[in-house]
This record gives C-alpha cells, structure tokens and sequence, in this order.
C-alpha cells in the first residue's frame, strides 16, 4: 500500500469502497439496495459507467451475486455489495463460487440482526463471513477495514487477491465506516494485467478445447480431489495475515477488537494509557486467515486479553484458539442496536486487566 | 381461458355506507402525503378487522412498526423481502388445517402487501408460485416505482425517464431507460379469479375492487398507484392530484379482469396530455418535448393494447348476439368490414 497520492478527498466509506474499486478495474458491478450501503450502488450507476464499466441493478441480491458468479468466470474484475440479510441471499452463489473458483469481491456492510434486524452497525455476521458462510466446506478471505482510507487501500487489496486465488474475497465493513466521512487519499495502483484470467476465462473455445468451471463432482474420487486442492489453497492463503498492533510492547493486557470498534476500543485505550495503565490494541485486518501467529507470540510474552465485539462473541473464538494452550480471553459485548462510545469500554478493560 | 367468477360475497360499498374504521391508525411515521399508506388504509377499510396481513419489508412496514410501537390494529407479520406471498402462503394453509380442525370458525381474510420492488423484483417468483398454487388470498402491490425506502433506487416498476438514484439522468442517460413491468398483466397470465388496477384518487372504486378481490374462491392481486412526494419530487399536497392525473392521461389506467374478461372501470372521455403529468414532478424534469411526445406514444399504445383485450375477452355479448343472428348475420358481417 504505497504510492499514495498528495491530494485528498473527503468522502464517505461507502464511496471509499466505490472509488478503490474502480481504480483497482473494476469493470462490472452488480448490485441491489438495500441500507446501509446504497451510496456504493449510486456511485457506481454514473462513475463506473463514466470509467468504461457496466453497471446493472439485479432483481435482488442472489440474482446480483449470480451475475458476479458469470462475470467472474469471465475472468473480469467484477464485484457486488449489500448489507447483511442481502449477503445471506447470496450464499448459494458464493459457495458455488468458492466450489467453481470464481475470483469475486463481495462488499458487506454490517447491520444488526438477526433477521431484518435494523440499519445500524453490528459485527454479528463475523462467523458468516469467516466460516464461509453458504453449504460446503470453503473459505473466502475477509478484510475488515477500520477507516475510510484503509476501505479504500483493502478494495484494492481485495481485487488482487481474488485473483490470486481465484477465490471469492469479502470485505467486512459495517454501518459505521459506510456513511461516516473522513479524508482518503484516492492513490491509482498500477494497471491490470490484461492477461490475468487468460488461462482459464470463458472466451469461446475456437481453435482449442472447451473451458468448464463447475462445482459437481460425481466421478469417483473427483469431489475428494477438488477438496483436497481446495484445502491446500486455503493453506497458502495464511500466509495472508494482517493486522496493526497499538502499543502492545509494554501492555499487561492487550485488547482484540476489529473494524469500527477497534476505532473505539483505541480512543479507550489511549486514554487509559495516559492514566498509567498497560493496555494495548491488538486488530486483525484480515479475518480470513485469522493473524493466529502474532497473537499467540503475545500470549507467549504472558499477556492477557479481552475481545471487544459488536456481537453477542465470535472473533473470541478465534483469539481463544490463537493463544490456546498459553492463554485465555476475556469477552465483552456490545449488543448490536446499541452504539458503543470509548467511555463504555474503560470499565471492562479495567476490569480485565485487574484479573477480575 | 373465460370462465364465470362468482361475486356473489361481494358487498358493495357506496359513499353513503363508506367504512371509517382504518386498520392502519394514525401516527404512523410515513412522510406528508403519502399516497401508499393512504391507500392501503382504504383497503384495510374495505376488508374489516377479520384480517391478517403479511407484509413484505419496505417502507410500509418500516413506518407502521418501529418498535415497540405499531399501527396496525389486526394481525400483522411483517416478513423478508422477497416472500410477503410465501408466507400468506403459509398463513392461509394454517387457517385451512385450524378451520377443518374447528380451531377456527370465522374464517379471515389473508392480504399481503408489497411494494412495487418487493412484488416486481425479488419477489416476483414467490408472488407467482403462490398464484399457480391457488392460496385464497389477495396480495396488493402498492406502487411507487421506485425503492423508496432505501433511499429511490430504479425497480422494475420504474417507468421510462424517471429520474432514479441508480438509474440517474444526466447527459448521457435518460434516467430509467427501460418501460415499466406490467404486473398485472402478468398477474392476469396466470388465470387467477380477479385482478385489478386501482388509486387512492378513486377510493370507492379501490375499495369495492378490494372487496371483490376478497369475495372471490383463489388469489386475487390488485395492483395500487400510490404516490410518493419524497421519490417523486412533488408537495406532499399534491399527491391525489397527481394519482388522479395518472388516471386521467391514462398513464395508469383503471381496470380489472374477473375470470379473464377485461372492464375499463374509469373510462376518462378527454385525456390530458401526459405532459400535464410528467411537468408536475422532479423526477421527469429533465424529459425533453421529443422524450415527452415519446412516453405519449407509449401511454396512447398501452391504452390501445388494453382496449383491444377489453374487446378480445368481451366478445358481443351471447344472448344479443344469438337472436340477432337469425335475423340477418350476413348483413352485419359485412358491414362491419
């Protein structure tokens, strides 16, 4: 993440979203309304089609992750966003994708549920999104990002990695970084390469044989197979870990929080750090793989930890398998429908850090 | 295919005996003028307290129920998008199963509601299953072109050149370029007893058609224009006007089909010239007089594809016809040629 430009805009994450993704070339976007994140789709429907790009309105959210599941196979940078029960409907689509190895980016901007819940901010989908969240046995990669400017840095990020992997990528974000505005430096990576899916993109088969992606397996053997490629896919995607560490040397406890409320749990930490007290921030960037390594290296210095979520705790289960053996993790909830400020964390983290 | 529905249930309503009880109580949160949820207090008018309502999620639900409040004074589920007729569906199998069981003596009406995104897009397979099934229901979608709710994004309800936040206007774009859906044509394809066209400007003639719809064996949809100041850019004052224009330029012409016969139920002598419609919203604003003249065309063929059916499903009537023939069949065969 270099090459950042000099000028800088002040825009919604939502529109962080948009704007990476169409200097990332992104050339299709499919999508259907739904709040919090209609802002991406209505950037889109004028900028992406003023960038050379199609711009389509589904009749709902599975026929908009399907038509990412037929541009992907395309080969081209394509890409969809909705909010939570929206990505629900899209599940089928996804794991056909994850099963077809289809490249994809999803944009999910959280909302409370369960059910249609409301419009607000809530991590509740993190186990949906890091489990794979459809049928089957897969994983996508999950980037959370935690600023308008790291929105715009990880859409970026998002599209070369599903590439790479030839694997759906989520990026989790939720209400809050959606509509808040902040300055983002728009910087333009370098240009696609116009051969990346050349190998395997459906074209036309003139002159060679047919190009099939599919995800049924019925040959003896075949699915076992196609599994066994898969998990070791997934086994070199953890080499894609992420993660910012805040004043964790010295800390006694360290905080695990990620996106929006790794914002707040940070302003809570600063200002107990000026009251004396050993706190610091741990965040995972990517949730898909899970930075389990760095973790487990700070357990290993005898620190302690607290998750701090938007849920009723899930990321806890993964902090509790990264320092297992060493450590343990506390766990605080705010209950989605409820906006956390940094005051409402001080006590759980003091509370933490005495052993209480 | 023709068949005979029986209206025999079917109470008529007259100004005189109008229904004031509106299941939809005031102090709802829906924006000044909103045509949608005057409309669909009439219907709830026109079918009494004996209902239950399954309503798709969108803005009528948002502003009838933000917990822990509601307006609604019957039975009320609110549902997902894109199954309000699956889950009237299962609600109208239950009341089967609780009336052969003697749970239930008085059987109640079932409606559900959606919204033209809900109905026309991601709905649209649900509403189609629940059709061909047969479920005794009335599923009304009330109309306002557009996805109000999450802030006036293009539906396949939109019509031609509205300007929309996802089918936007400028120098290159139209705003919506493709025509609207035409639900209930497409109701109607699916051989159910009754389906109707209706606007809060003619509220006796939405309420009878809503009393109709209820009265009939099977499904039953009626399709309501409701206006929206907000998606739409006009005062919320103007919102009758303006559905009682749709009707009188015959952008949204009244009509039912009762066992697949087609009846204009407003026949409108003069139109005004869809000009007089699109002028009086923002979301037309941009439309040039060539673009204007061009949505006319469309609005003058759409009336005539409608006439024809009217004509096509209404031959002479048979028991005219038939001593008329004996007299001199040949004589008016051929002057009508």
């Amino acid at each position: 993440m270099t090459r950042k430009s000099p000028e800088k805009i002040f825009i919604k994450g939502n529109e962080a979203i948009a704007r990476g993704a169409i200097a990332a070339g992104c050339k299709c976007f499919f999508g259907y309304p739904i709040t919090p994140q209609n802002d991406i789709p209505e950037y889109m429907s004028q900028a992406l089609v003023e960038a050379g790009g199609e711009f389509v309105q589904a009749e709902s959210e599975v026929a908009s992750a399907n038509m990412l599941l037929g541009a992907g196979a395309c080969g081209i940078r394509a890409m969809t966003s909705s909010s939570s029960p929206g990505i629900s409907l899209m599940q089928e689509a996804i794991s056909y994708m994850a099963g077809s190895e289809i490249p994809a980016v999803i944009v999910n901007m959280n909302r409370g549920g369960p059910g249609l819940g409301d419009i607000g901010p809530s991590q509740g989908d993190y186990f949906q999104s890091t489990r794979g969240g459809g049928h089957g046995d897969y994983r996508t990669l999950v980037l959370a990002p935690a600023s308008c400017q790291e929105a715009y840095d990880l859409i970026i990020k998002a599209f070369d990695l599903a590439f790479k992997y030839r694997n759906p990528v989520l990026i989790l974000g939720d209400a809050i970084l959606g509509n808040m505005k902040e300055a983002v430096s728009p910087w333009k990576p370098a240009p696609v390469d116009p051969a990346e899916a050349a190998d395997w993109r459906l074209e036309g088969a003139k002159g060679r044989g047919p190009r099939l992606h599919k995800s049924l397996y019925l040959h003896e053997g075949e699915l076992a197979g196609q599994n066994k490629r898969l998990q070791e896919k997934y086994l070199a995607m953890q080499a894609e870990t992420d993660f910012e560490l805040y004043r964790t040397e010295d800390a006694d406890l360290v905080v695990c929080a990620y996106g929006s409320i790794a914002r707040i749990a940070k302003s809570a930490v600063r200002k107990l750090r000026k009251e004396g007290l050993k706190v610091g921030l741990f965040r995972p960037v990517n949730l898909y793989p899970f930075p389990s390594g760095p973790l487990a290296e700070l357990a290993g210095q005898g620190k302690r930890f607290l998750t701090i979520e938007h849920n009723l705790g899930q990321m806890v289960e993964d902090v509790r398998l990264s320092v297992r053996g060493l450590a343990d993790s506390e766990q605080f909830s705010v209950y989605p429908g409820n906006l956390p400020l940094p005051d409402d964390f001080e006590e759980p983290i003091k509370k933490a850090l005495a052993g209480k | 295919m023709l068949r005979d529905i029986d209206l025999s249930g079917f109470e008529k309503i007259t100004a005189k005996d109008l229904p004031t009880e509106c299941m939809v109580s005031s102090g709802h949160r829906a924006c000044q003028g909103c045509g949608e949820v005057l409309a669909m207090g009439m219907v709830t008018k026109a079918a009494g307290p004996n209902t239950i309502v399954a309503n798709a999620t969108g803005c009528m639900e948002i502003i009838s129920s933000p917990f822990p409040e509601t307006a609604w004074k019957i039975p009320w589920i609110h549902v997902a998008f894109e199954n309000a007729a699956a889950v009237a569906s299962g609600v109208e199998a239950a009341v089967k199963a609780l009336m052969r069981r003697g749970a239930l003596k008085d059987r109640p009406h079932i409606i559900a509601f959606g919204g033209d995104g809900s109905t026309a897009d991601i709905g649209f397979g649900a509403l189609s299953g629940a059709f061909e099934r047969g479920h005794k229901f009335l599923y009304v979608c009330l109309d306002n072109e557009a996805y109000m709710n999450t802030g006036i994004q293009r539906s396949s309800s939109t019509p031609y050149g509205a300007s929309t936040t996802t089918s936007p206007a400028g120098k290159k774009s139209i705003g919506q370029h493709t025509q609207k859906k035409n639900l209930p044509l497409i109701a109607a394809a699916h051989g159910i007893p009754y389906v109707a066209t209706a606007s809060p400007a003619f509220y006796l003639d939405l309420m009878n058609k809503v009393r109709k719809a209820l009265s009939v064996d099977g499904p039953s949809y009626i399709h309501i224009y409701a206006p929206c100041p907000t998606g739409w850019g006009m005062p919320g004052s103007k919102s009758i006007e303006i559905a009682k224009l749709a009707v009188q330029t015959n952008v949204f012409p009244l009509y039912e089909v009762v066992g697949g016969r087609f009846a204009l139920t407003k026949k409108v002598a003069k139109p005004q010239p869809v000009t007089d419609y699109l002028k009086a919203q923002r979301r037309f604003r941009h439309l040039s007089d060539k673009e204007a003249a061009f949505i006319q065309q469309t609005v003058d063929g759409n009336l005539d594809y409608l006439q024809r059916l009217v004509a096509a499903t209404n031959p002479e009537p048979a028991k005219a016809k038939k001593p008329k023939a004996k007299a001199a069949p040949a004589k008016k065969a051929a002057k009508k040629k």
